[in-house]
């Protein structure tokens, strides 16, 4: 028998104490995995290609529209590769509650926009931009209608009236497309500008926002400022920045999101850090005696000292990871149901080496008190308690 | 039988403070599960109570169908005038209807906490403005005079924005503002408003004679049929009659929707981890007794006393902690003024409200942790056999 039966062993020899123990473990885990990927959907698009990608949009707020002729000038623009107007369509799938996030774009520079984020097979991609009425889906979004390739649909918008009358723009879904990995949302659609705007009834040749590729990240500072400076003083003046922080101050919007999911991660950690220190505490302390006899045998105070430390990271790192498992399930679920709202969302790498770490941690620190006190245990005292 | 019960609950609420690591962990998870509840039911009933509270069942409001909210809605010079020779529609000072056209551009506010700019609606109103909102008055200065660059603010954009104290000229969008009044409307979302002249707005944001919503003082709740009827019948206007309530009740369902879609299953996730502590307390409790316990039934006491002191143990530790929870969340949360996105894509602002519904809901949940945790060890309770005296 090594060590390492013996520490099992003490673990559970109260089976029931030692389960419950690790029940509360996992669910402060599971909360940790579900609410650190929910944070991810929400920081998703503050990622290194979209500090390096720039925003233009009208300097009063992002949802007064530029008139188009703001496009072929900042085209024209040093230092500028590619830039992609793009408006707020407002859409709605057949009831008004079925919002559908959807963009008027030009085709040809929004794809060029994002070349790695959107994945698009190549004659889905042929397709978009050839036909006029097309349009492509995000995976997300196709999933929660159920669309596919090849399917007409009318899609309503909001805030925009058809000049037929209606408030309806007829759609071929062309193409479904995908994201690189979880880094970048699918849950939007994206038509033709061109079709869009000729059957305009009112606000026609505008767009909401301009997405700017540069032809060298380290131009962005001085690009931005000469955009800016090229509509300054006009009816119309804008404000550049890059796609990470426009997208971080939209997010700001909501309230301070990460301060609420860390006060609540916050306190489910307290809880579980009360419970199993005590029932820690507690255990060794029943033991007091056993303790003794394992010295009386030989054992050294160090290594009584590793041995109730062990114990309690085993316990820390079985209810941890069954708990982090729990939790990627979760979020997958979870984001599934969501997609609507948020983009796909999963655990990211840097959540699950926290959530290593703070199983070391809460095992190290509900393990030292009972381990040190195991350490000191005198034969001499412990067995002549009776 | 009563009182053997009666002695053994009060010998084992007596002893509590000799277990004090194990209770005393117990009561602070309970009250953080309560807590953590709490907070979420007083940040939803805070935004549900500022939106809701502005809506009124006799005011109605129009915007152009399939809209939903009123940002994205238009509705002409021409469908104002027909909406204002509509029956059902009450009579203002001398006469004409008491109907408001309005619209509302987003503007920049920059808040204090954060320093962030957030979206603002500044809100076009004509003359009837105010006297379509029922708690309106005037804390501060003066209402703005009609033509003039003058803005008047709600009391939450002064609280929780920077730079829109009396007086003060203040630059939104393309254009140089001084605010002139501070209104109130009793804490309801018009106060995270801006209000300004609507020719005025209509003209510096280029929007024509257009509008985008009109609200109309009804003569009755009853009267909205009546208005609905002429509206659909009229082949000119395409507009949605909707009472102020409905309208508000719909765009704050999302907001509380997704606040308590989050806080439920958070709560009930970590009282599950509480659970877990109140039954290793009370296995813990009933094992440091069992020689006391079975002493008792030595002498003649029953399963029952035994079983009902342990739950008594479990039910007082959880009440505690349900209780400390409500306290403390109250003191932190209470009044607490926070600001959100609303479905007008403008800011929101909202105080939390801890109500006493929710801290009953919150203190039941406490003892539902406490009874469920207590249960099993009090039944082990009951059932220590007699030769246990000899334990060591």
């Amino acid at each position: 028998m090594n060590d390492a039966t013996l520490i099992r062993k003490n673990l559970f020899r109260k089976r029931l104490r030692a389960i419950l123990l690790m029940v509360s473990i996992l669910v402060a885990f599971l909360i940790f995995g579900v609410l650190g990927a929910l944070q991810n959907a929400f920081s998703m698009g503050s990622g290194t290609a979209a500090q390096e990608r720039l925003v233009t949009v009208n300097r009063i707020n992002f949802t007064v529209a530029l008139p188009y002729a703001y496009w072929g000038r900042i085209q024209q623009v040093e230092g500028v590769r590619n830039a992609a107007p793009a408006s707020w369509f407002g859409g709605y799938y057949q009831e008004p509650q079925n919002f559908v996030q959807s963009f008027a774009v030009d085709p040809e520079t929004y794809l060029a926009a994002y070349p790695t984020e959107i994945v698009l097979p190549p004659e889905e991609r042929a397709a978009f931009l050839e036909g006029r009425t097309c349009a492509v889906v995000g995976r997300a979004l196709a999933n929660q209608y159920d669309w596919s390739t090849g399917d007409r649909i009318p899609l309503m918008s909001n805030i925009w009236q058809n000049t037929d009358g209606s408030q309806a723009w007829e759609l071929d879904i062309c193409g479904v497309f995908d994201d690189t990995e979880g880094t970048y949302p699918t849950n939007y659609l994206m038509l033709h500008y061109e079709y869009f705007n000729e059957s305009l009834l009112f606000g026609r040749d505008s767009f909401h926002w301009i997405t700017i590729n540069t032809t060298d990240p380290a131009l962005n500072d001085q690009v931005s400022q000469d955009i800016d400076a090229l509509f300054a003083n006009s009816s119309a003046e804008t404000s550049t920045t890059t796609e990470a922080a426009f997208n971080e101050a939209f997010m700001e919007q909501f309230g301070n999101i990460g301060l609420i999911l860390t006060w609540v991660i916050g306190a489910a950690f307290a809880t579980i850090l009360m419970i199993v220190g005590t029932t820690m505490v507690m255990a060794v302390n029943e033991r007091t005696r056993e303790i003794a006899v394992l010295k009386t045998l030989g054992f050294t105070a160090p290594r009584i000292f590793r041995m109730v430390l062990w114990e309690s990271l085993l316990l820390s790192f079985i209810g941890g990871l069954i708990g982090l498992g729990l939790a990627s399930l979760a979020a997958a679920a979870a984001s599934g149901a969501l997609a609507g709202f948020l983009p796909a969302f999963g655990l990211s790498l840097t959540n699950i080496v926290t959530a290593l770490i703070l199983m070391a941690a809460l095992g190290i620190v509900t393990g030292i008190l009972p381990a040190y006190n195991a350490m000191q245990v005198r034969i001499s005292e412990a067995l002549g308690k009776i | 039988m009563l009182k053997q019960t009666t002695a053994v609950t009060l010998l084992n609420l007596r002893s509590i403070p000799q277990r004090w690591g194990m209770s005393l962990a117990t009561v602070l998870s309970i009250a953080l599960v309560v807590g953590v509840l709490l907070g979420f039911m007083a940040m939803a009933s805070g935004f549900r109570a500022t939106v809701d509270g502005a809506g009124s069942d006799d005011v109605a409001i129009m915007l152009r169908g399939g809209a939903m909210a009123e940002m994205n809605s238009t509705v002409s010079r021409d469908d104002v005038r027909l909406v204002e020779i509509a029956p059902g529609i009450a009579a203002g000072e001398n006469g004409e209807a008491l109907i408001s056209a309005e619209l509302y551009v987003v503007a920049d506010g920059i808040k204090r906490t954060t320093q962030t700019r957030a979206n603002l609606a500044l809100r076009g109103v004509g003359q009837y403005g105010p006297q379509l909102r029922p708690q309106f008055s005037l804390v501060e200065g003066r209402m703005f005079s009609p033509g003039t660059a003058e803005l008047v603010v709600g009391a939450s954009v002064l609280r929780e924005f920077d730079g829109f104290e009396l007086g003060q000229s203040i630059r939104l969008g393309n254009n140089e503002w001084t605010v002139v009044g501070v209104f109130s409307t009793g804490g309801s979302v018009f106060d995270s408003e801006i209000w300004a002249d609507l020719g005025v707005i209509q003209n510096l944001y280029d929007r024509g004679s257009s509008v985008q919503t009109i609200r109309a003082r009804l003569t009755s709740p009853d009267a909205i049929e009546a208005l609905r009827e002429y509206v659909e019948n009229e082949p000119r206007l395409n507009l949605e009659v909707l009472s102020e309530r409905a309208y508000f009740a719909r765009s704050a369902g999302g907001t509380t929707n997704l606040i308590m879609f989050l806080g439920w299953p958070l709560a009930f996730a970590m009282a599950i981890g509480a659970l877990a502590g109140a039954w290793n307390a009370m296995y813990a409790s009933v094992d440091a007794r069992t020689r006391e316990l079975a002493t008792l039934r030595a002498i003649g006491f029953g399963g029952l006393p035994a079983f009902t002191a342990a739950m008594a143990e479990a039910l007082v530790l959880a009440f505690a902690g349900g209780l400390i929870g409500a306290v403390a969340t109250y003191l932190l949360f209470d009044g607490v003024s926070a600001s959100t996105l609303g479905s007008g894509f403008t800011q929101v602002v909202f105080a939390f409200a801890v109500t006493p519904d929710a801290v009953v809901q919150g203190v039941i949940l406490a003892l539902i942790v406490g009874f469920l945790g207590g249960f099993i060890p009090a039944i082990r309770a009951a059932r220590i056999p007699l030769l246990a005296v000899h334990n060591d």
